[in-house]
């Protein structure tokens, strides 16, 4: 195998996977702490890149273009939460899930009708040179997704590891109604999640427009790569979905560069079929725990 | 009644429609309207009946699509046929991926179906055979057997009777036992499977049965289109069908032909108006809004004026006295339960430990011990609802310590609950025809057995009531009524007592006396003393996970051992 092709698949594949990632953690957190699977969740990392590319292209200067789409993340995640979830908090799940999903088109259209249809670019945050390793040529905008993302992992395990707010929402994700009765106000930290969640995704969808580019209809595939990540995590397990997010990045990757562009799809939707009916016991008999 | 009116009114729009909009653009839309109903009934019946969501329901209208397109055009197949073909091919592919995946929990189905659909999409546009990203052109008009419909009249006839077809199917399913199956799944997981329902079973049902709906929805485009290829049904078309079924209605199969024109007429509008990219924006506040504030859609907006209109409700009945002559003694009462060395353990907390016991067939049995002592837990392991880390529970000559809860209660094992799991989406009767599923009666047989049930408990006249309207008491006797409907041998209780008051546990004690003279067993759980001493044969008594006494009422009272338990050591020692 030749290293530099590999190298050449690997790394760009661990930059989406950064996205996937982030995105795979924000639909543990929320599910943890309201119950709710959220699909709009790959919709902010698409809003993330077109805001702030469509602030760039309007003559802003870059620093306060990555604040403001982050800050619209953050603040549409919040407003999500109060105005479409808060009010049904007490119906049935599936009510609750679907109404992201109409969330998520609503979502969607806004960002078509007001950035249009066309894909927006952004410049490297530091040009948009290549650097080389192992002959393979990387973006240096993929040292910024790797930081960034980095930098977004560790601020979130040491929350959830060392703050009060973390515990709180660690206790949710191991059982919701014991962590209420013990006085955690879910109310609260459901509202602060989906701000983080929707924050984080807007950033990690700003710091990749450089490099491929922000488009409209784009949401759809991150939410759905990002939510494989999850169900590898189990919605439970923020570590897994992070690292299964990083796996799916590759996998496409190592699709695209050594099958065909064209299955590279295919071929991730496939494992992800395969890892479910694996997983829901095609050869799997027997009780499991229901109360 | 309601449902011939509703009939009525729909072959009076159908037939009407034409006529009334003259043209080949209002045939049309008329014409897609009615391919987009036929996917969308069967949504309704996956989304509304099943409650999972499915992200890649257009998926199966490729398949329907691409078959109608393949075998016409390539192999001059029958349209009919084909179309049949492409909906048994759907069906197949859906009962492989949800018959496994549907035993996960959460909804892993919404993404497996996306996901299914996004491969259909990369290997229509890969493979030679559907001629990859130009599609298939030169479809055929549609034609029954030979027979070519002319007109386009003729095929908008065509496609609104098959239409019809799939809301009758559909309301066939809704008033039969597997409706009522998935009704009860929809209020409670839990309590359905203490019915014997296979909650997997009526889920991956109904995702084939709407997966045939949709590849006829996508056949019948196709031949309207006369043309398929990649991008025909893509993401925004499964939009579609959720759109269409939330503002439709998500109670009845009429939602998704009363969707399907809401959503058809809507996107005419906003052509008409040169607004089409607010298409998705308005469709997704749509859906949001409905399901806010409006969730019983505009069919159930419909249903609930029809009802106020001709003064339909639930009567108030006064109670009658409890008939006991209702219910027949057990033919066959054997009923033995062996409990032996069962353990759990929640990490380091032993919540059962080696226990063993023997319940005999047709004695009333209690299990006892102070708050937290394992009674609750030990329960849930021998009626299917946990798993045992060591042990066997046998059931006559059966061991069912590996059995699911449905298929322990389908061997005639009935159980009510601690805390009321009543199916509130339905009415007294229906809740307690739900007992009667393992049964494969008829329905009028059902409805008899469960009358029968209601008059034994003495809630004869409280049929069509729903159970909020009912006092906790009396709800715990639709409970109980709906454990007897299972024709139990025998039947588990798990503190029968808790929330009434003195006068109410009296009439239980004496309920579950009548239910053991029927020859039905008895295992309850109980924290009442005063009830388990008057009413039980034999006392298991437990205390941290361990069973520390077992013998007669008179015995275990006198057990130094139980009265520790319970008093504390002060008293025992006074």
């Amino acid at each position: 195998m030749d290293l530099s092709v590999f190298v050449q698949l690997l790394l760009p594949g661990l930059t989406t996977g950064c996205v996937y990632a982030l995105v795979a953690l924000g639909f543990v957190l929320c599910a943890n702490v309201s119950g709710v699977v959220n699909f709009a969740q790959g919709e902010y990392v698409m809003l993330g890149g077109v805001v702030a590319a469509f602030l760039f292209a309007h003559g802003l200067p870059l620093p306060v273009c990555i604040l403001l789409a982050t800050l619209v993340g953050a603040l549409l995640g919040a407003l999500q939460e109060r105005l479409t979830l808060a009010p049904v908090r007490r119906s049935p799940d599936f009510i609750q899930i679907t109404i992201t999903l109409g969330v998520a088109v609503v979502l969607r259209g806004i960002a078509l009708i007001v950035f249009g249809k066309d894909p927006h670019s952004m410049p490297g945050f530091s040009g948009d040179g290549v650097f080389e390793v192992f002959g393979a040529a990387v973006p240096i905008q993929s040292l910024w997704v790797w930081g960034a993302t980095a930098l977004m992992l560790a601020v979130m395990f040491w929350f959830l590891k060392f703050t009060d707010p973390g515990r709180a929402v660690r206790a949710c994700s191991i059982n919701l109604q014991a962590a209420r009765l013990m006085g955690v106000n879910a109310e609260r930290l459901t509202l602060a999640v989906f701000a983080v969640a929707g924050g984080s995704a807007a950033l990690a969808g700003i710091v990749i427009t450089p490099i491929v580019l922000a488009n409209w209809d784009a949401g759809i595939a991150y939410g759905l790569k990002g939510f494989i990540g999850a169900i590898i995590g189990n919605f439970r397990s923020p570590g897994v979905a992070v690292l299964a997010g990083l796996g799916i990045g590759v996998l496409e990757s190592f699709a695209a560069g050594y099958v065909s562009s064209g299955f590279k799809d295919a071929i991730v939707y496939g494992v992800l079929l395969a890892y479910l009916l694996v997983k829901g016991g095609v050869f799997v008999f027997g009780r499991k725990s229901l109360v | 009644m309601k449902i011939r009116a509703a009939v009525v009114a729909f072959l009076v729009a159908v037939a009407a429609y034409p006529f009334v909009l003259k043209g080949q653009y209002p045939l049309s839309v008329g014409i897609i309207t009615g391919a987009l109903a036929a996917g969308a009934v069967g949504f309704v019946l996956l989304l509304g009946y099943a409650q999972q969501l499915a992200l890649g329901q257009a998926g199966f209208c490729m398949v329907g699509g691409y078959a109608s397109a393949i075998l016409c055009v390539n192999y001059k197949w029958d349209p009919l046929l084909a179309l049949v073909a492409g909906a048994l091919v759907a069906m197949a592919t859906a009962w492989a991926i949800a018959a496994p995946i549907l035993k996960l929990r959460g909804f892993v189905l919404a993404m497996a179906s996306l996901a299914l659909h996004l491969i259909l999409i990369v290997l229509a546009l890969e493979m030679a055979f559907t001629g990859g990203a130009l599609g298939t052109y030169g479809v055929p008009k549609f034609a029954l057997l030979g027979l070519p419909l002319a007109s386009d009249l003729a095929f908008y006839y065509v496609v609104w009777a098959i239409v019809l077809g799939f809301v009758l199917l559909g309301l066939a399913i809704d008033r039969s036992r597997i409706g009522r199956a998935l009704k009860a799944i929809a209020a409670s997981e839990t309590a359905a499977l203490s019915a014997g329902i296979d909650i997997t079973r009526y889920k991956v049902q109904m995702f084939v049965v709407s997966a045939g709906m949709a590849s006829v929805c996508g056949s019948l485009a196709v031949h309207y289109l006369r043309a398929m290829d990649p991008n025909v049904f893509g993401f925004a078309f499964s939009l579609n069908f959720i759109t269409a079924v939330i503002v439709g209605g998500l109670t009845t199969v009429w939602g998704g032909v009363v969707g399907a024109a809401i959503i058809t007429g809507l996107r005419e509008i906003l052509r008409g108006l040169s607004l089409p990219l607010w298409e998705g924006v308005i469709m997704g506040a749509l859906t949001v809004i409905v399901l806010i504030a409006f969730r019983r859609g505009v069919a159930g907006f419909i249903s609930h004026i029809y009802d106020r209109f001709t003064g339909k409700g639930a009567p108030r009945v006064s109670l009658a006295q409890p008939d006991l002559s209702a219910l027949k003694k057990l033919e066959h009462p054997a009923a033995r339960l062996q409990v032996e060395g069962v353990a759990r353990s929640f990490g380091s907390l032993r919540a059962v430990a080696n226990v063993s016991f023997a319940v005999e067939t047709g004695a009333i049995t209690a299990l006892i011990g102070p708050n937290g002592a394992g009674k609750t837990t030990l329960f849930n392991l021998i009626g299917g609802y946990q798993p045992l880390d060591s042990g066997t529970v046998s059931f006559e000559s059966r061991r069912i310590e590996k059995l699911l809860p449905n298929q322990i209660a389908a061997l005639g094992v009935g159980r009510t609950f601690q805390n009321l799991q009543l199916f509130d989406n339905m009415t007294v009767l229906e809740n307690v025809m739900c007992g009667t599923h393992r049964l494969f009666d008829r329905e009028l047989f059902n409805r008899s057995k469960a009358k029968a049930a209601l008059a034994f408990v003495g809630l004869h006249g409280a049929e069509a009531m729903q159970p909020g309207e009912l006092s906790f008491g009396h709800q715990r006797l639709v409970e109980i009524a709906r454990a007897l409907a299972l024709e139990p041998r025998l039947l588990l209780m798990d503190e029968p007592a808790s929330g009434l008051n003195d006068s109410e546990t009296e009439r239980l004690a004496e309920l579950i006396l009548q239910i053991s003279a029927l020859g039905v067993t008895v295992l309850l759980v109980e924290h009442d003393m005063r009830l388990v001493m008057g009413l039980a044969d034999h006392v298991v008594v437990m205390h941290h996970g361990e069973k520390i006494a077992d013998g007669s009422a008179d015995v275990v009272r006198k057990n130094s051992e139980v009265i520790n338990a319970y008093l504390g050591i002060d008293h025992a020692a006074a």
